[in-house]
């Protein structure tokens, strides 16, 4: 670790699937566009573009500074817990049809996973679902029962990384 | 096909199920405990590939490859290390939350073998512990890190099992390493499920009820209506008005009442058949409250009761009116207190059979084994039945009625096959009676000095939809409302209101912690007034042994509230001089149940085959650890040492009747029992005689703590045979409003196992910080329930503030080696002491539990 972390550790977290191949005809108004802002003002080698071209976070480098949170045009990075390991992966907030029709692990705001969260943690807010951190059980329920995979398990356990369907 | 491994072995199953039914019904690795699944407990916890994850969360088709590892899996060394370390902090209560807070342990520690504290808090953050106040889980995290780091397990630090040593508890390495068995982990032969139709209004009456669908659906074994019931319909701890069924005709009174029951092979089936139930109903308009319940024209929640009123009490002595008038100091103040849920950890199970003399075998989860016989014989019109008790994850009170044993019973009894009835954790919130609603007017008359001169007070509690034991919850709560102290004018009325709410019962503190809050408060409103610290109203106060207090009680040598007071002294004037704000509040609690009723303790200690000699008491071990106080009493008190004492679980038909596990009353009531079987032991024994010699030899104590009933006509009625006190304190953090520390002085008259007080004490606190700051159970429109587990508002081991707990043994008690229960009073004076702090931090009082304005309340 490069830097000396501040416990509770908190990193940045890309709010999009980016399943959609960024600057793609149907392009995503809310996704990652792949404008690589963060990955240039990231001062720690924390931030990457995978192999959708959209950016990802490398939770080890990172030591959530806020730089790239500042630099997302789209403003979908923001900084969580890393023991919140359960984090929606999409920052959509059109209606369900629009939001379904632009990306195959998109939120469509359905609320399936509000009505699964055994703490009330996940709320569907501008049609778009949103992990209140601190009530957040980190059960993962919400990402099992997400019909659209739009809900990630950042370890990798309750959802495989980058998880296609 | 779906294939993974589990603890090694590789596995392949077909059906798409939740990992943790897969791993508890098909592989029996029941070390995998079903405390809600929903995601919320945590009791399921399992690693999956190096992680931590609830089992009931992920489903089998998403497990490919997957390698799973459960508390089964450990190595030897693993095992033994968390065994010892478990148990040297004494982390171990009822042992629910144990294996799924094991899991944790080794995930963090494989990742990171030198975790600071607030890295362990939050590796066990999302796993609940109801008993403890994580405090001693910490700790055996930080043990079993050293121990792994170390490579060398340590001695004991308490081993001679004499009364005052640390042992370790004598059910840790079961409760660790999950092989203890509670009753869901019961998988027999031939065994079906079994569940209630609940009724789907809070009143209403059932108008018919058309099982014939059910019955014809493939795998149903039987289907039960009120009729099917051989024996009274109409149970109940005390009184007699909790329905097994309601019948047709009949009203309901809650929307956990039951209506039908059905058996079948297996739970998908159950609940299917459930809803093919058809149940005719005429709804009718519920009582939602104390208010509507009280009201000159209400309906009538039972129709055999002339009122809604369900007890009525009134305590007087003095003339707290005229006391009152001639105060230099008057306040007068109303007081709410909301429900409050159990949530233990382990919902509501039973399993029942025919057993080899063909009486019905309960196996249950409960405060009292004699209490579900007796209920079930009742129920079944015949006395051949026989109960026991398997492990029992939790109690608080909440497991004094029937939930699930009386059905269990009825069905085996119909089936003839051993039939499990588990509550849902969703039931398990509506059914068991919780915490009583109070609402409360309490006026306090005072002169220059700060002397109490009278306590006037009228309360009414919202006792739900039967009695359960809202007529003792009630009584205690007038009782004890004067709280600890020295003076003779008090005066108090108190109502309980049947309500179509939930049932309301017993809850640690019982009616006490309700009413305490009210009189804790206003004390510390008074010091203020009269220019005194809250310290030093309650030291000018304080009842001393001798005293008498204000329900007449002349109290004995053990009485030691000043010690506890003083015990905190040096840290509440340090929190003080350094201007952070602190709250102060003193309670006393009863061990026994008391005012007359026939409290009988009774053990038999019987010599068996093995050599050695078995302890049996009808006296549930609840997880309060009562199992090693009487093993660390016997060794104290007769020539054995601890290998040669077994302790059984309780059962009704070898050990005799001890009373419910209740009123703080086991470690008193019963210990005082077994000390007097431990004397014909040793009386036996004086001519040199060895245990063998003594095999097939029974030694029967018995003890009847004797007290006068309420209102006796004698000076001085001796109300409860003992009581503890205690003082605790809330120190805040002045700057983020949080709570720093808080200080629980406790004089238990001798503490059996220091270890063990503390866990009670450390898992009281936390208990009622949770209904001082957080807690809540909403009851809608409907009557229903609205919270789930995880929204309950529990503490949660990233949140808890430093908790000290301080032991005082003070003699004076002539029976138990002065042991003095503590269940209860570790819970009782929290809630006051952390309201008074907010108060002085912010300059708000507050009169409502739970408090609002603090950094604990839940957003949005």
């Amino acid at each position: 670790m490069a830097v000396k972390k501040r416990f509770p550790y908190r990193a940045a977290v890309v709010a999009c699937n980016g399943s959609c191949p960024a600057r793609a005809a149907n392009e995503c108004r809310y996704g990652c566009a792949g404008c690589g802002n963060c990955v240039s003002v990231c001062r720690f080698g924390a931030v990457f573009m995978n192999e959708n071209g959209t950016a990802q976070v490398d939770e080890e480098k990172c030591i959530a500074c806020g730089m790239c949170v500042r630099a997302c045009p789209q403003e979908v990075i923001h900084l969580h817990e890393c023991a919140n390991y359960i984090v929606v992966r999409c920052s959509n907030r059109d209606e369900g049809k629009a939001a379904g029709k632009v990306c195959e692990v998109s939120c469509i705001g359905c609320g399936i996973c509000e009505k699964n969260c055994t703490a009330e943690a996940i709320k569907v807010i501008g049609h778009c679902a949103v992990i209140q951190e601190e009530a957040c059980l980190s059960c993962g329920m919400c990402a099992v029962r997400c019909p659209r995979g739009a809900i990630a398990d950042l370890r990798g356990i309750l959802t495989r990384r980058q998880e296609r369907r | 096909m779906y294939t993974f491994t589990v603890n090694g072995r590789t596995v392949t199953t077909q059906k798409k199920q939740s990992l943790l039914r897969f791993l508890r019904d098909e592989l029996h690795l029941t070390s995998v405990k079903d405390g809600c699944s929903q995601g919320a407990c945590g009791a399921c916890t399992v690693i999956i590939d190096g992680a931590v994850c609830k089992a009931c969360v992920p489903t089998t088709d998403r497990l490919q490859g997957r390698k799973i590892l459960t508390v089964e899996g450990l190595s030897e060394w693993e095992a033994e290390v968390f065994t010892y370390a478990y148990g040297e902090a004494g982390a171990v209560q009822c042992g629910f939350c144990i294996p799924g807070m094991v899991m944790c342990t080794k995930a963090l520690l494989d990742v990171n073998p030198d975790p600071t504290e607030d890295e362990i808090r939050y590796a066990l953050r999302n796993n609940y512990c109801r008993c403890t106040g994580y405090v001693k889980i910490i700790e055996a995290v930080k043990l079993s890190a050293r121990i792994l780091r170390e490579g060398v397990i340590p001695e004991k630090s308490g081993d001679d099992w004499k009364v005052g040593s640390r042992v370790h508890r004598l059910d840790v390495e079961e409760k660790v390493l999950g092989y203890g068995k509670y009753p869901d982990d019961f998988y027999m032969e031939g065994m079906c499920y079994g569940s209630a139709l609940r009724s789907k209004y809070p009143r209403a009456r059932v108008l018919s009820i058309d099982t014939s669908k059910a019955e014809a659906l493939p795998g149903v074994i039987a289907v039960l209506t009120a009729g099917d019931i051989p024996g009274e319909n109409k149970i109940g701890h005390l009184k007699h008005d909790q329905y097994t069924m309601i019948p047709v005709g009949g009203l309901t009174h809650y929307l956990g009442d039951a209506v039908a029951l059905v058996a079948a092979e297996d739970m998908e089936t159950v609940e299917k058949a459930k809803k093919l139930i058809r149940v005719e109903y005429e709804v009718l308009p519920a009582i939602h409250n104390i208010e509507e319940a009280a009201a000159p024209d209400a309906p009538l929640v039972f129709e055999e009761e002339e009122s809604n009123v369900q007890a009525y009490k009134h305590v007087s002595r003095g003339n707290a009116g005229k006391a009152i008038e001639e105060a230099r100091h008057v306040i007068t103040q109303h007081f709410e207190t909301p429900w409050t849920e159990h949530a233990f950890l382990e919902p509501e199970c039973a399993v029942a059979y025919i057993d080899e003399d063909e009486d019905v075998m309960v196996i249950s989860t409960d405060q009292s084994a004699y209490c579900t016989y007796h209920e079930c014989s009742l129920m079944l019109g015949t006395d051949k039945v026989k109960a026991e008790n398997a492990l029992v994850g939790g109690g608080f009170g909440g497991k004094e009625d029937m939930t699930v044993q009386h059905h269990a019973a009825l069905l085996a009894w119909h089936t003839k096959r051993p039939v499990k009835v588990r509550l849902t954790r969703a039931e398990s919130l509506l059914i068991h009676p919780k915490r009583h609603h109070f609402v409360m007017d309490f006026t306090m008359g005072c002169d220059a000095d700060g002397k109490i001169l009278g306590v006037k007070a009228k309360v009414a509690s919202d006792t739900g939809a039967f009695a359960s034991l809202g007529g003792p919850v009630l009584e205690r709560a007038c009782t004890h409302a004067a709280g600890p102290y020295a003076y003779e004018n008090f005066e108090i009325e108190g109502t309980a209101y049947y309500t179509n709410n939930p049932p309301a019962g017993a809850f640690r503190g019982f009616g006490v912690t309700q009413t305490c809050f009210a009189v804790e408060t206003l004390l510390n409103m008074m010091a203020d007034e009269i220019g005194i610290t809250p310290w030093e109203i309650r030291y000018r106060n304080a009842i001393r042994p001798g005293g008498v207090l204000p329900n007449g009680q002349i109290v004995d040598e053990s009485t030691g509230l000043a010690e506890t007071l003083e015990a905190v002294k040096e840290a509440y004037d340090a929190a003080c001089k350094a201007g952070k704000p602190a709250g102060l509040a003193c309670a006393m609690k009863n061990a026994g149940v008391g005012v007359g009723i026939p409290d009988w303790g009774r053990v038999k200690l019987i010599i068996e085959e093995d050599g050695k000699l078995h302890i049996y008491t009808g006296a549930s071990c609840i997880g309060q650890g009562l199992g090693t106080v009487l093993v660390q009493m016997i060794v104290s008190n007769t020539d054995l040492c601890r290998e040669d004492i077994v302790y059984e679980r309780s059962n009704t038909w070898i050990a005799p009747d001890s009373g419910t596990t209740s009123g703080s009353r086991q470690t008193l009531v019963t210990g005082e029992a077994c000390l007097r079987a431990c004397r014909k032991l040793m009386e036996a024994k004086a001519d040199g005689k060895t245990l063998s010699d003594l095999t097939g030899r029974e030694f029967y104590g018995e003890y009847l703590a004797k007290t006068d009933p309420l209102g006796a006509d004698v000076p001085n009625p001796v109300s409860h045979v003992a009581y503890g006190y205690a003082t605790q304190m809330c120190i805040l953090d002045p700057k983020t409003g949080r709570i720093e520390r808080i200080v629980a002085a406790h004089d238990v008259g001798k503490a059996v196992n220091p270890l063990s007080c503390e866990g009670q004490i450390e898992g009281g606190v936390v208990m009622s910080m949770g209904f001082a700051l957080r807690e809540r159970y909403p009851i809608d429109e409907n009557c229903r329930p609205t919270e789930r587990f995880g929204t309950l508002g529990l503490f949660r081991a990233h949140e808890i503030p430093k908790i000290e707990p301080i032991v005082i043994d003070k003699p004076g008690l002539k029976v138990a080696l002065g042991a003095i229960g503590i269940g209860e009073i570790t819970s009782i004076p929290t809630a006051p002491a952390i309201t008074d702090a907010y108060y002085r931090f912010d300059g708000e009082r507050r009169f409502c539990l739970p408090i609002t304005g603090t950094p604990y309340e839940r957003k949005g």
